[in-house]
């Protein structure tokens, strides 16, 4: 609708606002359909899907942060690990059910986010720096729990089997459906929580943080509340991450729940699917898992042609190291963000 | 605005993808339980084929293989029509999650028993496979001791447990030394942080005292990242102890050595427990004069058992390599439940496993007896022995049941 | 992201005195002090010196033996003038590029490689692979900026980060591609150990410890002495206004790219000797030579020679005070507090 310089009367136009109510829909439509997947594959590939919504929860967590907020942060595993310990040691310790572990965790990452994003803030790191203290954190938090024999030192902890199927404790047969299901509400609860989020006040007041601080924090908006809150919920998704990969690996020690691959593996779908958008860690998840599997098989058995790779490793983390590297300098805005961008302009 | 939709459905696409095998082709993996039918059994092998223990893990699973050859020439299983085994290996890659993502897809193409797997990690999480697929789980080497404190009915394990290899570790000091006139007084420890070096460590140090020796300074370290011992042996030489204990892995037992030959501590022997260097064959060339007179308590394969030298000399010319034990304990392991479906003569894992539990078998490692299991799963006659390097190679030397030459005491090393 | 693009980065001089062009978004604001006494070298140099005195003496309370704390000192500083010339290279990268290079340490794993390969395939001295390493490393630092980091310059910062991470990630997997991941060594023929006042050390820690002085001291002189060095600090400083002066700003950029990377690539020949080596082993040097760099602030090679040297001394010192707890943790609680406490580091910007 246009109007003229000679219109006595214009109509006032309103900005375009995103579509944040087709995203949600779109986000249960996806559950839902994605529902009967694990009736549909073969055990081997569930493990390959559940795995994926693990780490594409763990990422969108991570985009909160780093993404919307702008705050990069290189050490998410603190907050993944901080929920899976939590958990876990309450479960083995005091034979808490993991629903309410789940629930703890997310409230002890929230809180270790809350701190040390504090601590970095008050002190003004910004940028690299910022991204470095993050690694340092965690990194810390990995140290600390080898040699502390509170959490079982670097033995980890293991989930005690149980003779049946619980629900309480969330616990069933090998192969079933259930984990992937339970992993799919979380995933998409987690998506409809950033969805929320962006559409609230907080989350305006968070992307205007990270867009220019100072005009925002002139605008009256509290930078520092901000950005802690924004951490603190970054932080509370990513735990669940940890809170159910332990469940359903029935394992974890401190490399797995700190270590630096799983910051990186937080880092990659968002980038690649990416970053700042609201499916970008979603579609980077779908991509980057199946390649792991297909990287497996090939190494086990190798066409003619590539023999020598036979028995080898490390093939898998070779091609996401390049998908990463061409997505970063090709496509910036990552998969999502390119086909977004491409459909806006049509 | 079609975005989300269209997001939407880019993103259930490559899922579907993936269900129709994108990834593995159907007739490769065979589907479930397509591996074994009446003529073939399938054993699941899962050891690192790859990471830093690649040399271990790749020996111990051409060991299995070789195992399944041997017994597949003598003619199979015989109760079940001459039935041939196929070994199906896994790559644990050293990782717990690798280990037991392998161990379930061993499991669904069929494997009615698995072996492995080397790190105690990761056989904690195949037991745990193993227990809730209800398949048996054979362990040729791995330590930690809670694997079997767990109440699991399907893992068994083949090596001496942890526990037995630090309390042997501490008796055999004491009564070796006490033969040679010097009795242990005061052992340092030197142990890696992680959960075997800190294990042995704390039962070594429990039991040494217990026989009245003292404990001098306990140091530990990270395998991953220590680079040097320097300032670790200086402490220990300051202390004045006699005896230095070591619990770790290859890499670091090379440095302990190198170590010792540098800072010089006054001690009559450098003491290993189950440590990953000291009784290797290759550890007397790279460590050279450094490492002469080290000992080490482990587990080790019975030279004087003509079966154990006939398998060493096939596997070097199959192989072209020197076995060490825990490639010996994989081919026992093999043997084990080969044995088992000889007296099962049902290849149902169920009761493979209950056939597993009354395995009477004579082992091709040294032991107390022939390989029996408690109710946990131990092996009740496993037992570690005492081994000194000697002009560059690797001797067994205490106790004088096993022993093929007389130990050198004090060792003096470093001097 | 639309973070902006950065401004120059810090002096390459020694001191580092505050200099016009400031890295705003990331260094703490400017207080508005006038430099002084309290922000000369000397004073932070015997601040620095301060506190390692006291960490020695905590740690001789807590070993309770002279020996073994004079031993650790001198194993601390030995490894820590190695620490330097890792965080030469990376500081100078740091100071000109603005690139947080987090593929550095995989580019040390290939010079531990090669080391590797000259002596097991050669069969020469380990120190011989320098020959081959430098003059690789320098071509494949050029290359890597000139075709993978310099379309991403002017990005925002975190585009640069990935990059090098996959970069790094890259390159250490096709290590372990190739190598498999059995740990290999490269021995220092006819090593021993050497007195030193009570302490020992073996000859190849201290042969590592002077050539990579000797090297630090070379880039020193290049960086001062000659018209590339001063073309450095010029982007370094200003980089529009050394376009302006009519330095070709992109052959810079790839000249300091390899001359860091070079940097690495030697301080991995050294280092060879002295480790075992996997294809992860770089992952470990890249830490520390983080925090070295942030401890000497980023931009400033003195402050990374320095920060090499009191860093190995709290790795060694740390391994006493907090027996039972990895030496890195006490690396790490002194980057967080350096971070917190003064984030341009001993001889960065004043703030």
């Amino acid at each position: 609708m246009t109007a003229t310089a000679l219109d006595p009367s214009p109509e006032v136009v309103a900005l375009p606002r995103p579509a944040w109510g087709r995203h949600a829909i779109a986000a249960v439509v996806l559950g839902v359909l994605l529902i009967p997947v694990p009736l549909l594959l073969p055990q081997a590939q569930q493990a390959v899907a559940v795995r994926i919504l693990v780490f594409a929860l763990l990422s969108i967590g991570w985009n909160i942060m780093s993404g919307f907020g702008g705050m990069f942060s290189f050490g998410h595993a603190a907050y993944f690990g901080l929920g899976a310990y939590t958990s876990v040691w309450l479960l083995v310790e005091k034979g808490v059910s993991p629903w309410l572990g789940m629930l703890a965790g997310m409230v002890a990452a929230a809180a270790f986010g809350v701190l040390t994003g504090f601590l970095a803030l008050r002190y003004r790191l910004k940028g690299a720096y910022f991204a470095l203290s993050t690694f340092a954190f965690a990194e810390m938090l990995r140290l600390i729990a080898i040699n502390s024999s509170f959490v079982n030192r670097a033995v980890g902890y293991n989930v005690p089997l149980r003779p049946q199927s619980s629900w309480a404790f969330m616990q069933f047969e090998p192969g079933s459906p259930n984990y992937f299901w339970i992993a799919l509400a979380l995933t998409v609860a987690a998506l409809l929580v950033s969805i929320f989020f962006l559409r609230s006040r907080q989350g305006r007041f968070a992307v205007a943080v990270r867009d220019d601080e100072d005009a925002a924090s002139a605008l009256g908006i509290p930078v520092m509340r901000t950005k802690l809150l924004t951490i603190a919920l970054s932080a509370a998704i990513s735990s669940l991450a940890g809170a159910f990969f332990v469940q359903y690996y029935f394992f974890i020690d401190p490399d797995g729940a700190f270590g630096s691959s799983i910051s990186i593996q937080a880092i990659l779908p968002a980038v690649i699917g990416g970053v700042a958008t609201i499916w970008g860690p979603f579609i980077g998840g779908v991509i980057l898992g199946p390649l792991n599997d297909l990287t497996a098989t090939l190494l086990r058995n190798p066409p003619a042609a590539l023999s020598f790779l036979s028995g080898r490793a490390g093939l898998d983390v070779i091609l996401y190291a390049v998908l990463l590297i061409l997505i970063v300098l090709l496509l910036p805005q990552g998969v999502y963000g390119a086909i977004r961008d491409r459909l806006r302009r049509r | 605005m079609k975005k989300p939709w269209i997001a939407a459905a880019a993103m259930a696409l490559p899922l579907m993808l993936t269900a129709c095998g994108g990834s593995t082709p159907p007739g490769a993996s065979g589907g479930g339980g397509g591996g074994s039918s009446p003529d073939t059994i399938t054993i699941g092998s899962v050891h690192p084929l790859s990471g830093a223990s690649a040399g271990d893990g790749q020996q111990m699973d051409n060991a299995a293989k070789l195992a399944v050859d041997d017994i597949n020439a003598a003619g199979g299983i015989d109760c079940l029509k001459g039935a041939k085994l196929k070994l199906d290996s896994a790559d644990s890659q050293g990782k717990p999650e690798v280990g037991q993502s392998e161990a379930q897809r061993l499991i669904q193409n069929g494997a009615v028993a698995l072996l492995g797997t080397y790190q105690s990690a990761v056989s904690q999480n195949v037991a745990a496979v193993a227990e809730r697929n209800k398949v048996p789980f054979v362990i040729d080497v791995s330590s930690a001791d809670a694997i079997l404190q767990q109440g699991y009915k399907f893992t068994f394990r083949l090596q001496p447990s942890g526990t037995v290899l630090a309390e042997k570790g501490a008796q055999f000091l004491s009564d070796l030394s006490k033969k040679a006139g010097s009795q242990a007084k005061t052992v340092a420890i030197l142990n890696e942080q992680g959960p075997f070096g800190t294990a042995i460590a704390k039962t070594f140090s429990d039991k040494a005292k217990s026989l009245g020796m003292n404990i001098g300074p306990q140091i530990s370290y990270d395998p991953a990242n220590v680079s040097d011992f320097t300032t670790q042996m200086t402490t220990i030489k300051e202390s004045g102890a006699d005896v230095l204990m070591v619990a770790g892995y290859y890499r670091d037992g090379v440095l302990a050595a190198k170590a010792v030959s540098t800072v010089k501590p006054t001690l009559n022997a450098v003491w290993g427990v189950a440590n990953g260097a000291f009784d290797t064959p290759q550890f007397p060339g790279e460590a050279g004069a450094a490492g002469e007179g080290f000992f080490d308590v482990n587990y080790r394969l019975d030279m004087t058992n003509k079966d154990t030298q006939k398998v060493v000399k096939a596997f070097k010319a199959k192989y072209n390599d020197d076995i060490r034990t825990a490639a010996v304990l994989s081919y026992d392991a093999v043997r084990v439940i080969a044995d088992a479906l000889g007296r099962s003569c049902d290849a149902s894992p169920a009761k493979l496993r209950d056939a597993i539990a009354k395995t009477k078998l004579d082992a091709l490692v040294a032991q107390d007896g022939p390989i029996q299991f408690t109710e946990a799963g131990e092996n009740e006659n496993a037992t570690p022995i005492v081994m000194q390097v000697q002009s560059g190679e690797v001797k067994q030397v205490f106790p004088e049941g096993s022993a093929q030459t007389k130990p050198v005491y004090p060792a003096s090393p470093g001097q | 992201m639309t973070t902006p693009p950065r401004a120059g980065g810090a002096p390459l001089t020694e001191g580092g005195t505050a200099t016009a062009q400031e890295k705003e978004a990331d260094a703490p604001p400017p207080s508005g002090r006038r430099p002084g006494w309290r922000s000369s070298v000397w004073t932070r140099l015997a601040v620095s010196f301060g506190i390692v005195v006291i960490a020695v003496v905590l740690a001789y309370l807590r070993a309770g033996n002279g020996v073994v704390v004079w031993q650790a000192v001198l194993t601390g500083l030995l490894i820590g003038g190695v620490y330097g010339l890792i965080a030469t290279g990376l500081t100078l990268i740091f100071g000109v590029l603005d690139i947080v290079n987090f593929a550095h340490g995989a580019f040390l794993a290939i010079a531990l490689y090669i080391t590797v390969q000259a002596v097991t395939v050669l069969g020469v001295h380990p120190y011989l692979a320098l020959i081959a390493a430098v003059p690789l490393m320098f071509l494949l630092g050029a290359a890597v900026q000139r075709f993978v980091l310099a379309p991403a310059m002017g990005k925002p910062l975190e585009n640069q980060l990935l990059i090098t991470l996959g970069i790094a990630l890259l390159i250490d997997n096709l290590l372990l591609l190739f190598y498999g991941g059995n740990p290999k060594s490269a021995p220092l023929p006819g090593d021993h150990g050497i007195g030193v006042f009570g302490a020992v050390a073996t000859l190849s820690r201290l042969l590592a410890f002077a050539v990579a002085i000797v090297l630090a001291g070379l880039l020193y002189l290049l960086l001062q002495r000659t018209r590339l060095g001063t073309a450095i600090r010029a982007v370094a400083a200003n980089d529009r206004g050394a376009q302006m002066v009519g330095i070709d700003t992109r052959r810079i950029y790839m000249a300091t790219f390899a001359i860091g990377t070079a940097c690495a690539g030697a301080a991995g020949v050294l280092i060879a000797p002295l480790v075992t080596i996997e294809p992860t082993s770089g992952e470990l040097f890249n830490i520390v030579a983080f925090v070295v760099v942030v401890l000497g602030g980023m931009g400033s090679v003195v402050g990374a020679l320095v920060g090499g040297l009191i860093i190995g001394l709290t790795e060694q010192l740390g391994g006493l005070l907090l027996p039972g707890q990895s030496p890195l943790l006490a690396v790490f609680i002194v980057f967080v507090l350096v971070l917190f406490l003064r984030p341009q580091g001993l001889f960065g910007r004043i703030g």
